[in-house]
This record gives structure tokens, C-alpha cells and sequence, in this order.
């Protein structure tokens, strides 16, 4: 039997407060099961030597868990994620330049975290 | 209080001088800044940064509170009373402000003034009527200042800083997921000003992120309890229903939160989900249309509206949404995918 989406989206906002990513710029919705998640994605607490390829092997990790977690919410049918900096190809996250994506969407709102 | 030998303390107090020195032009970090600075003692640094959250942002309510409490700490009685008297005549029902005002004339020896401030407090305010009686001040409704009724109210000004102090470490605490910590740290500052409302609130934020939603309720019920024009209590609450699948429970609340606060395009959004959830088409579609005046850009309202309008074979409406959606995610293949089946 699906979940509810107002129970996923629930179990969504709990989860994402409590993983290391940064949920100010991250916004997500629920329908009939399918989770969006979309923004820009960037873990709350990068290496404080500013260590850059740390910091990408930090996020694709937290990327990839992130993936696990809400596929493992119930209800949950499928997840998208429309990320501006993060980009899925062929089962491998990778980097995208973020200052051309954000042009593309300049009006996205504001976090509903 | 002995914090400044207290670790974490001192961990967090050097993080967020760190963030001050990144971050000049933040009133909050200003602030908060000011407060560990207070705490520990260093009055004069802690004066200026108060003064410089205000300079960026003069109608900052904490700042200028902890400001005067700052002076009453520091004994220049008119400075502080130069703070409260206005946010008195501002928020004339405040029983809280006369308390403080009542505190303040006490301790410059004007006790005239005193009583008839703890007389505003006591009017406006139930829980300092329940204060004075237990601290033996309020006798058969008449003020008595005796001195041991004046020391014991001497010392409980500083209960408002140390209570921000405490709240700003449970949050602290809380975004470094340590909520157990989190929760201790939110409690003491409950206890210290148990008539405030953000620090239940607080305390139902993090028993929820630490799944004890039966807490979290709680916590919740007693921050609506002293303010019961908080929306967003309204709208957590429903989210810890929500996590317990108590959905009717939840939609009475958001319902409650969309009423209180009708501006947040996200409350509707939440809103429309509990009633599609039960089938409620009709008003699902009314919230998702609400969050889309409010926000048209909110791309989610969109998806979930021509997803509404698809179900109930409303084609035309439901491609004119997935339409506009693909203008703003031309790779959402999901939303394409559904616009091709349709159309």
C-alpha cells in the first residue's frame, strides 16, 4: 500500500536536518510517491583545511547516502533530483559548473526547510 | 554559572568569533557573540558587539533586550531603563518588560516605580502573578518589598541571558547533531524563563529530530500554549504527526498554521498534500493554487497541481502545468514523460 505523501514529505524534512548535508538552499516536494529533491547541494561541514578534493569525495559520499535514505522512507517510489551543482551520469554523481545552472534558474525559491 | 571553564563553551565561543571575524555584518552572529561574551564575564567587548548588531539592524528586539540586561548587569541604571521604558510603551501588555522594569527600579532603589511595574506584570502576564505569590512578594493581591522578598528578586534578572545563552547552546548543540546534549542545554533555559515560548518550540525541534515525537508535542502544546498565534508551532506539530501517520491529527494543525500564518506558500503546499492524500481533490487543488499566487515559481506546487489535474482527467489544465514546469526544468524527464502520455 503507498504511503501518504504528506507522511514522506514529513519523514523527508527529518531526515534531511538530520544528515551533514546543508539544507538552506535545498528544496524538496512529494507526489504520489515520487520525492523531488532540487537546489544547490553542499555538505554542512567541508575538511577545515579546504582540502577541494576532500570536500568532493565528502559529498559524493553524502550524495550516494543521501540516494539510500530516502529511498528507504516507505512510500517512496522514486526520487529526482534536480541538483544545480550535482549531476547523475551513468550511476556516477559528478560536478557541475554551478554559475551556468543557476543562471538557467535564477527564481528558484527559497528553502521550505 | 561557572561556563567559561565549561569545554564546550569555550569550543563554541572561539567558533563563533571565528564567524564574526568572517562575517562582520551579521547582526545574529553579532549578537550571539555578545551574549558568550556576557556569560564570561567581558562586559565592555560585549557591549560593543551588541551595539554593532544594532548598528546593522536597529529593530533587532534580542540584541536590544540583551543590551539593557547588559546595563543592568553593568549597573548604569538610566541606560537600561532608556531600553525598556520605549519597549514598554511599545508592547504595553508585555507583563515580562514591567517585570524587568520592576527589577530595574528595585535595584536603583526606586521602589515606588518598582511596585507599579510588578503590578503591569501581574496584570498582563498570569505567570508572574504565580512568580510573585511563590517568591512571597504578592500577599491577598498587595506588592510587599520586605528585604528578603527585594534579594531574591535581585537575583532572577539574570535569568534572561543566561536562558538565551542556554537556548543558543542547545541549537548549537542540536546542528552538530548532538541532541541529547541539544536537549539538556534547551531545558535549562526553559526552566530559567518557562514563559518563552521559542524555547519549547526549540525543544520540539530537536525531540523530533531525535524521534521522540510524544516530547515533541509536548513541547509544541506548550509553546502554543503561551503563544497561541504561532503558526509554525502549528505547522510542526503537524509534522510530527505526520511522522507518527496521525494525518487527521495533522491536517487540523497545518490547517491551524495556514490560518495564523497565510503568507508561507510552503504551509499551502503541506496543506494540499493532506487533503490529496485523503482525496480531497477539490481542496488540494484551491492550497496548491494559494502557494502558486504566493510563489509562482514554486516549482513543486506545480508538479503536484498537473499531477491533481491529470488524476481527475482534467488534460488541458494538466498540460498547461507540465508545460510551464518543463520552461523551468527542461531536463525533468518524469514531467515529460507524463506531458508526452497526455498530450
Amino acid at each position: 500500500m503507498l504511503k501518504e505523501d504528506f507522511v514522506i514529505q514529513s519523514n523527508i524534512r527529518r531526515m534531511l536536518i538530520r544528515t551533514s548535508i546543508d539544507c538552506s538552499r535545498i528544496d524538496f516536494g512529494t507526489v504520489k510517491g515520487v520525492v523531488y529533491i532540487r537546489g544547490i547541494f553542499q555538505i554542512s561541514n567541508p575538511p577545515a583545511d579546504g582540502d577541494e578534493a576532500k570536500t568532493v569525495h565528502l559529498t559524493i559520499h553524502a550524495l550516494y547516502s543521501l540516494e539510500k535514505k530516502v529511498k528507504s522512507i516507505p512510500g517512496v517510489v522514486d526520487v529526482n533530483f534536480q541538483f544545480f551543482n550535482w549531476r547523475k551520469e551513468r550511476g556516477h554523481w559528478v560536478p557541475v559548473d554551478v554559475r551556468e545552472k543557476e543562471g538557467e534558474d535564477e527564481n528558484k525559491p527559497e528553502s521550505n526547510l | 554559572m561557572r561556563t567559561s571553564r565549561n569545554l564546550i563553551y569555550k569550543r563554541i565561543l572561539g567558533e563563533v568569533e571565528k564567524e564574526v571575524q568572517l562575517h562582520p555584518n551579521y547582526a545574529d552572529l553579532q549578537n550571539q557573540f555578545a551574549l558568550l561574551l556576557m556569560v564570561k564575564g567581558e562586559m565592555e567587548k560585549a557591549k560593543n558587539h551588541f551595539l554593532e548588531a544594532l548598528r546593522l539592524n536597529p529593530k533587532y528586539r534580542e540584541a536590544i533586550l540583551n543590551l539593557g540586561f547588559l546595563y543592568l548587569e553593568m549597573r548604569r541604571w538610566k541606560e537600561a531603563e532608556e531600553i525598556f521604558l520605549p519597549e514598554a510603551k511599545q508592547y504595553p501588555k508585555d507583563g515580562f518588560i514591567h517585570h524587568v522594569l520592576g527589577i530595574l527600579y528595585l535595584r536603583a532603589g526606586k521602589q515606588k516605580e518598582a511596585v507599579a511595574q510588578i503590578y503591569k506584570s501581574i496584570r498582563y502576564h498570569p505567570f508572574y502573578r504565580d512568580y510573585y505569590k511563590r517568591k512571597g512578594v504578592l500577599r491577598k493581591g498587595v506588592i510587599r518589598l520586605d528585604q528578603k522578598a527585594e534579594r531574591a528578586l535581585k537575583e532572577i534578572h539574570l535569568n534572561f541571558h543566561y536562558a538565551q545563552f542556554q537556548n543558543f547552546i542547545g541549537l548549537y548543540l542540536a546542528k552538530k547533531g548532538k541532541s541529547t546534549q541539544a536537549i539538556h542545554e534547551l531545558r535549562k533555559a526553559a526552566r530559567l524563563k518557562p514563559d518563552e515560548f521559542i524555547f519549547h518550540a526549540n525543544l520540539g525541534t530537536v525531540h523530533t529530530y531525535q524521534g521522540a515525537y510524544l516530547r515533541a508535542i509536548q513541547e509544541f502544546q506548550k509553546a502554543l500554549k503561551i503563544d497561541p498565534c504561532y503558526g509554525m508551532g502549528y505547522a510542526n506539530l503537524s509534522y510530527v504527526y505526520g511522522l507518527m501517520c496521525r494525518t487527521r491529527e495533522a491536517l487540523r494543525c497545518m490547517k491551524k498554521a495556514v490560518h495564523m500564518s497565510p503568507q508561507h506558500a510552503d504551509l499551502h503546499y503541506n496543506l494540499a498534500l493532506l487533503y490529496s492524500d485523503r482525496r480531497r481533490y477539490e481542496e488540494a487543488a484551491i492550497e496548491l493554487k494559494k502557494a502558486l499566487r504566493i510563489n509562482p515559481d514554486y516549482l513543486f506546487a506545480r508538479i503536484n497541481l498537473g499531477v491533481l489535474y491529470e488524476d481527475q482527467e482534467r488534460w488541458k489544465e494538466a498540460r498547461r502545468e507540465y508545460r510551464k514546469i518543463l520552461q523551468i526544468t527542461p531536463d525533468d524527464e518524469h514531467i515529460r514523460k507524463r506531458l508526452e502520455r497526455i498530450s
